[in-house]
């Protein structure tokens, strides 16, 4: 069972908490149930820490680092900060992304929520994120995915190891 | 060519069934979007001003070739809904050079967002210099196939439309449902019958993708031919049911 979640958004890492109401293995459940519902889904998870990107090529960085399933030492900072360093018979368990647990688990040693879980609790967030981050509208997080999708694009372009090869016959 | 003086006078224009659609009715019927950005056009198709109504005001509209884009032969081989409406998120995979997804992003409108991927470094460059433009499109130059490597641009969307022209689409699809696609949202996916199976019969690739959709969740709604815009093509079009519930 999920305790926390990590969110990536194009302006910052997420950490929230899931607070668990019911017997194990409930949870996928009522997470499906009620995922759709905000005033369902609020209570089941809070906030506890926002951390933002310090500007776009911070974002980029991060970002890169994300899509390569690498653990950026910002998001590392952000990890260790909210979760303590996880001791022995330690409670944490994180629901993150399944192509990033594995990296959390072994680099960070924290321990990861099954995937189907941590997905449906990431797809909730995902749904309401404009209003359980307080302070950023969606309009915000609108932009910051606008300004984030072009340097990412376009970086992808400069770095064409083939460019060379796209000769104007 | 970049024509859009005159002719406006006898011109009607029409909203299609489809919100955010238009009809220009003059000397033939023309196919037409509302241009997010007056005065130009994005590939070289052509212009129309029409009468706004207040105060002789003119409003531009572009003209959408079902030649050229799958949507809108999907539009005209009658399409019951598009879900593609004014204020809606849409992810449009397989975005190639943004000519379509310029028209998307005309429908969307100002309050929507057209997620646009594509794989391609040479479309991809065009896509961008489209984007640029219209700031309701999103760029993003990644693999539709890998949507955990773009997940951090995304907020949830209320539709997928897909003409990726990939054997595996469905489950390219699919794996993007998985990440972005609201409970309950739309999948509007435009099937190439030779890039799936070029040994099958057409009509026996669709029914097979649709078999896959219903499998993976996807309450298939409508399958229309996109005859005669574009040969052994059908698009479909599904209701994404997350928790497999049942109508």
């Amino acid at each position: 069972m999920a305790t926390h979640a990590l969110f990536e958004t194009a302006s910052g890492y997420a950490v929230f908490e899931v607070k668990l109401h019911d017997a194990v293995g409930s949870l996928e459940k009522a997470v499906q149930s009620s995922i759709d519902d905000y005033s369902k889904f609020s209570k089941m998870v809070s906030l506890v820490s926002f951390a933002p990107f310090q500007n776009a090529a911070h974002a980029l960085e991060n970002m890169n680092d994300i899509s390569e399933n690498a653990i950026n030492p910002y998001l590392q900072s952000v990890l260790e900060l909210n979760l303590a360093k996880p001791k022995k018979g330690s409670s944490v368990v994180l629901a993150a992304n399944s192509q990033l647990a594995p990296q959390i688990k072994s680099q960070l040693g924290i321990t990861c929520a099954p995937s189907e879980i941590a997905t449906d609790i990431l797809r909730g967030i995902r749904q309401h994120a404009a209003k359980l981050l307080k302070g950023l509208q969606d309009e915000d997080l609108t932009k910051a995915q606008l300004g984030l999708g072009h340097a990412y694009s376009r970086a992808k372009l400069k770095f064409n190891v083939n460019r060379i090869d796209n000769m104007i016959i | 060519r970049g024509g859009g003086r005159g002719g406006g006078s006898n011109v009607i224009l029409k909203p299609h069934r489809h919100p955010g659609v238009f009809i220009a009715e003059g000397k033939e019927s023309l196919l037409v979007t509302k241009n997010l950005v007056p005065g130009e056009a994005v590939y070289g198709e052509k212009r129309i001003s029409i009468d706004g109504g207040v105060d002789g005001t003119k409003v531009e509209y572009r003209v959408w070739n079902p030649f050229r884009s799958k949507l809108a032969a999907g539009v005209l081989g009658g399409l019951d809904s598009l879900f593609i409406e004014p204020g809606k998120k849409v992810l449009y995979l397989g975005a190639a050079s943004g000519t379509s997804v310029s028209h998307v992003a005309d429908i969307v409108g100002p309050e929507g967002v057209v997620y646009a991927v594509e794989f391609s470094l040479r479309s991809g460059r065009d896509l961008i210099g489209m984007a640029k433009k219209r700031t309701n499109v999103i760029p993003i130059i990644e693999d539709a196939r890998a949507p955990q490597r773009y997940r951090m641009l995304l907020s949830t969307v209320d539709v997928i439309f897909a003409d990726v022209a990939q054997p595996d689409q469905a489950r390219i699809v699919l794996l993007n449902a998985e990440y972005f696609l609201k409970n309950e949202g739309h999948v509007v996916i435009s099937i190439k019958a030779s890039c799936i199976d070029s040994t099958a019969p057409p009509e026996a690739v669709f029914a097979k993708e649709v078999d896959f959709l219903r499998a993976n969740k996807v309450k298939p709604i409508e399958q229309v031919t996109l005859e005669p815009y574009e040969r052994d093509h059908a698009m479909v079009t599904g209701k994404y049911l997350r928790h497999g519930q049942k109508e």
